[in-house]
């Protein structure tokens, strides 16, 4: 087709042709502010308008499940334009002109923060010129390597300069915020669909949608935004609605107590973040992660063996790895998360599983330049990690409850990715979350498939056998305990088995082969109380069954057990301290354990909480309402199995996106598609100070000054510390398979496991890494079958070692008393001190206001008859003087006419004319006189 | 909050007064400021001489339009004179028939509910004002 | 701004037109009369912004106080009786005081004028006029049929009203808000705020003692309350 110049001038031409253009270059990134606009969209409409139209449960979810669909829709197809025509290159909507909107606009900053560092970075660069200078002077031909010594010069620290700053509302596309897009909205679209059978009959239905909707809104913000304070809007937007979710059973204690557990716990986090980006913003200016991060790549490295140990760069990760540890459910402030299976399951699934706990994951990754600057810090980040893993792997083991399980699971889990950050593997770290998100996701919906089943019943004690009354649950199910067990080639293999690796071989942290021993033997108890969990509730005998047989199901034994779990609730640090420790606390925790002891059996009790008939007592039959007595399972609805499908073969093969080099000959395959490949660009590289391990094409403009760059760090490393130039300039090309070989910081080699397996074998590198995956396996294997013959072969074992080890069996059955002693430490103090500011407030300071009220009563009478007497006598004076003297001369001007007012009004304009131009008007009339008697005479 | 009037100050002065002081004038300018001062005049005179209020306020209406006609006067003249703000008057008049249009409404709303109490429409018998 | 040929004549025509009708506003003895008037000098008035180049205050004029405020008064007019017009024998300028103000109002306001324009017509400059004279008609695009001129005046208040009274022009709609709501309330009677149940029941059940209400009404009210309550 031949189109003429004047069809091209045709607007209704341009219009379609730029649209295809749009098509064809699918440029869909474009439209990414939709991607969180939707779900917001959705909660809004149902949220204010659910109510007030009485929406029907069907119109509620197709608002929700719609908006996240379309959102998901929009995301991958945005994903895959961005990844075809954008990737490595950061997508930033504001930047590109699509969409403009300054947030905050225009404040002045003092950078105050991080002089000494920028002095540093002044310094250095007066070296490299200096460098150059003398080189020049020897006759070195320029690109050569010279050796130069020179002493660093000193630079004073300058008072900080002014930065203006104008925080933007943009969003950014790039490798880490596109995963996380496409993992919430994604898995968060399996969840919905699950939520709209598993919250089937709820009478709150429609806020149940308008809080998921607006998490996921929040959530998005939190990775989509393309700065620090959006992403502390999304973080603080997330914990409120984790807050309300979690306490969305508000008519129950336990619910309530959860949620401001949770809430307050993350606000001890918060508050790190809140500090560290306030630091962000007096150091660099800016919130912006493109102009924070390209700035923080060219401050000096803080390691933990040179003079400079702990700098501006450790503060700011300080702060924002607390901020992690809040909202990713790590070592001190871990205990909100199990607490927090209070809240409907699907909300356990998207929020304390798939999404809202990997924040603190995104963040470490976002700030990666940031944190690979201080190696105390990622010391701290492993070590944090590392423990988290193995404490609650431990705790995992005793719990009877199948949501706590999981939740000290997914505790366990983000301890893993903590870990796989902390020895410097981010990539892993994230390519961690989203299996994690696969098959975590997967096993909570599947729990609460069983727990539907069950009629609410979430003790596993009273489960067994399941697997005969709902096979597609249970089907599903063995796939996520697979994938979390680490059995090749589900997808929690190829991460867990990664992140041991990196543990064992890396360079970033000291010491990371007694990471790794932690880290494995956490994987060992996973796999144990994983393979518990599918036993007591998939196999074995339907112990469900038992209530009419054994005759326990009295209505006492129900009583006992619930108020037993109401206790269990109480050990909640926030009502430790009320003095309710009477005799029946024994049906709680310390019962359990004296029945299990007896060998009695357990949980022969059907008493479900079942909420829903609590509710809705209309429920159809098939619901069907036992308020005692045993219950037979079902087979869930498929708007719940159909996600659980879903999430199965995405936790089947959803590893393959990362699959270890060493099957893969020593490359990460797959190209961009591979998960260490697409997240490099955003992965700071401390050997050659930029992003990324290669350079990219699109990148190359830049490698100049990437050059320079390194030729400085090489100079100044000479002069500060005077290593030899060649190590460094090895260290710049990066090439190794990822931490080998590498030392990113400097400083002599320790003992590094890898390294010394690699050399028990033969020096091959990939044999080592084949070693390592053996092993992985191997303790996979190991806990799946002490589990077997824990809870299948020899059923009585589990009673037999937890009287012989009973003082660690309390220890991971109460949690290590850890809210005990949060309770006693922390929870109790702040009361008592709340009780001390009453007193101080009700003595001290309210005598003070009465005192000074007492003195002001006694003062105002005085001033009162001052008043009475001499200003009222003045005043009255005054009055009666001028009622007598001016009243008749001002009664005369009231007529009352209007016509009057408007005479006197107009006089006052003609005595104002008069006065303004009077003499004008006089000369202007006598001239007008003198010409008419001119004229008359 | 500053820069918003910040404008409307800019409106006012400027080369206004500059052209003023050069003397710079017209005859055919001065035909219309005539023509404004003669109609005010005339307002003036209802205003002051009608009994009947609606008379009155019709009266009004005059003055304001004197007014208006004074102000695109000006206008036209600063705008052959390039001044830049020439259409400064032009706006001030649009606000000057918006302040008559809500005075209409409000004055006359005022004469009706007047004359359901009063029953009557002349300014000389509605003299409660009196003392 | 030099008139010329037929503009000239136009401009007397107008002018004249204005002042006798303005004349016969003030003078006129019936309302509807005086209205009628007062709608011809704003009419004419129009016409001499037409002349000044401000079409758009001249549309404004005609839609916003002829079309408009005109009306509203005819409307009152009617409301409040016709009948009760000065009539006949009273005599129309009656009160002195008030007659004298207003000349000498109207004497000072052309002598100054005289005053103004004959200082000012001995400093005219000519080069201001031929300036004047380049200037005329050269500003405007013209029209298609390149017949007409296309004025800009529109485009120029609208932007100028935008950009730089864009707060005084919202405080106007807002004061045009409060001006209908006070007239509303001004102007309706007890009766229709009974209708609205909009009145204190005390309200009512005076204005029944004073046998302002029929038996009906007063039930409906009753009615309407106990449905609000």
């Amino acid at each position: 087709m031949v189109i003429s110049d004047e069809e091209k001038q045709d607007p209704l031409f341009l219009l379609i042709t730029y649209h295809s253009s749009l098509i064809t270059q699918k440029l869909m990134y474009r439209y990414i502010w939709l991607v969180p606009l939707l779900p917001l969209l959705g909660a809004a409409v149902n949220g204010l308008l659910g109510r007030r139209f009485r929406f029907s449960e069907r119109v509620v979810a197709s608002v929700a499940v719609g908006s996240v669909a379309l959102a998901f829709i929009i995301s991958l197809t945005a994903v895959i334009s961005y990844g075809l025509n954008v990737w490595p290159k950061p997508y930033v909507t504001s930047q590109d002109g699509a969409f403009v909107y300054t947030w905050i606009p225009g404040g002045a900053v003092e950078l105050t923060e991080g002089l000494s560092e920028r002095a540093d970075i002044e310094a250095g660069r007066l070296m490299d010129e200096e460098a150059v200078r003398k080189a020049r002077e020897q006759g070195a031909k320029p690109g050569e390597p010279t050796a130069v010594f020179l002493v660093k010069p000193h630079v004073a620290e300058k008072r900080g300069t002014g930065s203006m700053l104008d925080v933007e509302w943009s969003y950014q596309l790039d490798a880490l915020s596109s995963i996380f897009m496409l993992v919430i909205t994604g898995v968060g679209l399996c969840i919905f669909v699950f939520a709209t059978g598993y919250m089937h009959g709820d009478r709150g239905f429609y806020r149940f949608f308008a809080y998921l909707g607006l998490f996921m809104f929040s959530m998005l913000i939190l990775v989509m935004g393309s700065n620090f304070m959006m992403m502390f809007v999304g973080w603080e937007g997330v914990g409120l609605c984790s807050y309300l979710l979690i306490g969305y059973y508000f008519d129950r204690k336990e619910a309530g107590d959860a949620s401001r557990k949770a809430f307050i716990t993350n606000r001890i986090g918060d508050f790190g973040f809140a500090l560290a980006v306030f630091t962000v913003i007096a150091t660099f200016g800016t919130t912006q992660y493109t102009q924070v991060f390209e700035q923080a790549r060219t401050f000096p490295v803080e390691t933990l063996s040179g003079l400079n140990t702990w700098g501006i760069m450790s503060w700011i990760a300080l702060g924002l790895f607390i901020g992690a540890c809040g909202k990713s459910a790590q070592l001190p402030l871990y205990v909100w998360l199990p607490d927090a299976m209070a809240g409907p399951t699907p909300v356990s699934a998207l929020i304390h599983a798939a999404t809202m706990v990997t924040a603190g994951l995104y963040m470490l990754t976002r700030c990666n330049v940031i944190f690979q600057h201080s190696q105390a810090m990622m010391t701290v980040v492993a070590v944090v990690g590392a423990l988290t893993a193995l404490f609650a792997a431990t705790i995992g083991i005793t719990q009877n409850d199948i949501k706590k399980v999981l939740a000290y699971s997914t505790v366990s889990q983000l301890g893993f990715m903590f870990l796989a950050c902390g020895v410097g593997a981010f990539t892993i770290g994230i390519f961690h979350v989203m299996t994690h998100a696969f098959f975590k996701a997967l096993m909570f919906l599947g729990a609460g498939s069983v727990i539907h089943a069950m009629h609410h019943e979430q003790d596993m004690r009273r489960m067994g056998g399941l697997r005969k009354y709902m096979p597609k649950t249970y089907w599903t199910f063995f796939a996520g305990w697979l994938a979390i067990c680490g059995i090749i080639p589900f997808a929690g293999f190829w991460s867990k088995d990664e992140i041991l690796w990196n543990a064992a071989s890396t360079s970033y942290v000291p010491s990371g082969w007694l990471l790794w021993l932690i880290a494995t033997i956490a994987a060992t108890c996973t796999a144990f109380y994983m393979t518990r969990l599918m036993a007591l509730t998939f196999w074995g005998k339907e112990r469900f069954l038992e209530v009419r047989a054994g005759g326990q199901a009295d209505e006492a034994h129900a009583q006992a057990y619930d108020e037993g779990r109401a206790i269990h609730a109480a050990i909640d640090p926030s009502v430790a301290d009320r003095p309710h420790h009477g005799p029946e606390e024994r049906v709680g925790a310390a019962h359990a354990l004296e029945s299990a002891a007896r060998g009695e059996p357990e949980g022969a009790d059907a008493h479900g909480h079942d909420v829903h008939d609590h509710h809705d007592p209309n429920e159809p039959a098939g619901q069907g309402h036992h308020p005692h007595g045993s219950v037979i399972p079902h087979e869930s609805p498929p708007s719940m199995w159909v996600p659980l499908a879903v999430l199965a073969v995405l936790a089947t093969i959803g590893g393959f996106v990362g699959i270890s080099p060493a099957f893969a000959g020593g490359a990460h395959v797959g190209g961009r598609l591979n998960i260490v490949n697409w997240l490099d660009p955003v992965i700071w590289n401390p050997a050659t100070g930029q992003f990324g391990k290669e350079p990219h094409a699109e990148t190359s403009a830049l490698q100049a000054h990437d050059k320079q760059t390194a030729g400085r760090e090489a100079v100044r490393q000479e002069g500060s510390s005077a290593a030899p130039l060649a190590t460094r300039s090895d260290e710049g090309h990066g090439g190794e398979a990822e931490g080998e070989a590498a030392l990113p910081y400097g400083g002599e080699s320790r003992f590094n496991l890898a390294h010394a397996v690699q050399g028990m074998l033969g020096g091959s590198h990939a044999a080592a890494e084949w070693f390592f995956i053996i092993v992985s396996l191997v303790v996979a294997g190991a806990g799946i079958l002490l589990g077997f013959l824990f809870y299948v072969w020899r059923p009585q074992l589990p009673d037999l070692w937890a009287q012989r080890l009973a003082p660690l069996y309390r220890a991971s059955f109460n949690k290590y008393w850890v809210d005990e002693l949060y309770g006693a430490l922390f929870t109790r103090r702040t009361m008592d001190a709340a009780r001390g500011v009453y007193v101080a407030d009700s003595k001290g300071i309210d005598g003070a206001v009465n005192g000074v009220a007492w003195l002001t009563r006694r003062l105002s009478s005085l001033t009162g008859a001052t008043d009475r007497i001499v200003v009222d006598g003045a005043v009255n004076g005054v009055a009666g003087f001028i009622k007598l003297l001016m009243s008749p001369l001002l009664r005369a001007a009231q007529t009352g006419v209007t016509a009057n007012y408007a005479l006197v009004m107009i006089l006052g304009l003609v005595a104002a004319v008069g006065m303004f131009f009077g003499p004008e008007i006089w000369a202007s009339l006598k001239s007008a006189i003198g010409n008419i008697f001119a004229m008359l005479l | 909050m500053n820069s918003l009037f910040v404008p409307a100050l800019v409106l006012l002065q400027d080369s206004m007064l500059d052209n003023m002081k050069q003397g710079v004038a017209h005859p055919d300018l001065s035909k219309f400021l005539i023509i404004g001062a003669l109609l005010f005049a005339i307002g003036v005179a209802g205003v002051l001489t009608r009994r009947n209020i609606i008379i009155i306020f019709m009266s009004i209406e005059l003055i304001l339009n004197a007014a208006n006609l004074n102000f695109i006067a000006f206008s036209r003249y600063l705008q052959e004179t390039g001044s830049v703000n020439a259409v400064a008057g032009q706006v001030f008049t649009v606000f000057i028939i918006v302040v008559a249009a809500a005075e209409a409404a409000i004055g006359l709303g005022l004469v009706i509910a007047l004359y359901r109490n009063r029953e009557t429409i002349f300014v000389d018998k509605i003299d409660l004002l009196k003392w | 701004m030099v008139l010329s040929g037929w503009e000239s004549f136009f401009f007397w025509v107008f002018a004249l037109a204005a002042l006798v009708a303005g004349l016969l506003t003030v003078m006129a003895r019936n309302a509807v009369h005086s209205a009628l008037f007062l709608i011809s000098t704003l009419v004419s008035v129009a016409a001499l912004f037409v002349l000044l180049g401000a079409e758009f205050i001249a549309g404004v004029q005609i839609l916003v106080y002829v079309g408009g405020v005109m009306v509203l008064f005819l409307f009152v007019i009617m409301l409040v009786n016709v009948s009760a017009e000065e009539r006949g024998s009273e005599e129309l300028f009656n009160r002195p005081a008030q007659v004298t103000a207003a000349v000498c109002f109207a004497a000072l306001l052309v002598f100054g004028l005289f005053y103004a324009i004959n200082r000012s017509a001995g400093q005219f400059d000519a080069k201001v006029e031929e300036h004047v004279q380049a200037q005329r008609g050269t500003g405007l695009r013209t029209s298609a049929t390149g017949v007409t001129k296309i004025s800009e005046d529109t485009q120029r208040v609208g932007s100028s009203l935008y950009r730089y009274g864009a707060l005084p022009f919202e405080i106007a709609s807002l004061l045009l808000l409060v001006a209908i709501v006070g007239s509303v309330l001004l102007a309706r009677t007890s009766r229709q705020e009974l209708a609205a149940d909009d009145v204190d029941p005390r309200v009512v059940s005076e204005l029944s003692a004073a046998g302002e209400l029929t038996p009906l009404e007063i039930e409906e009210a009753a009615r309407a309350h106990a449905a609000e309550v």
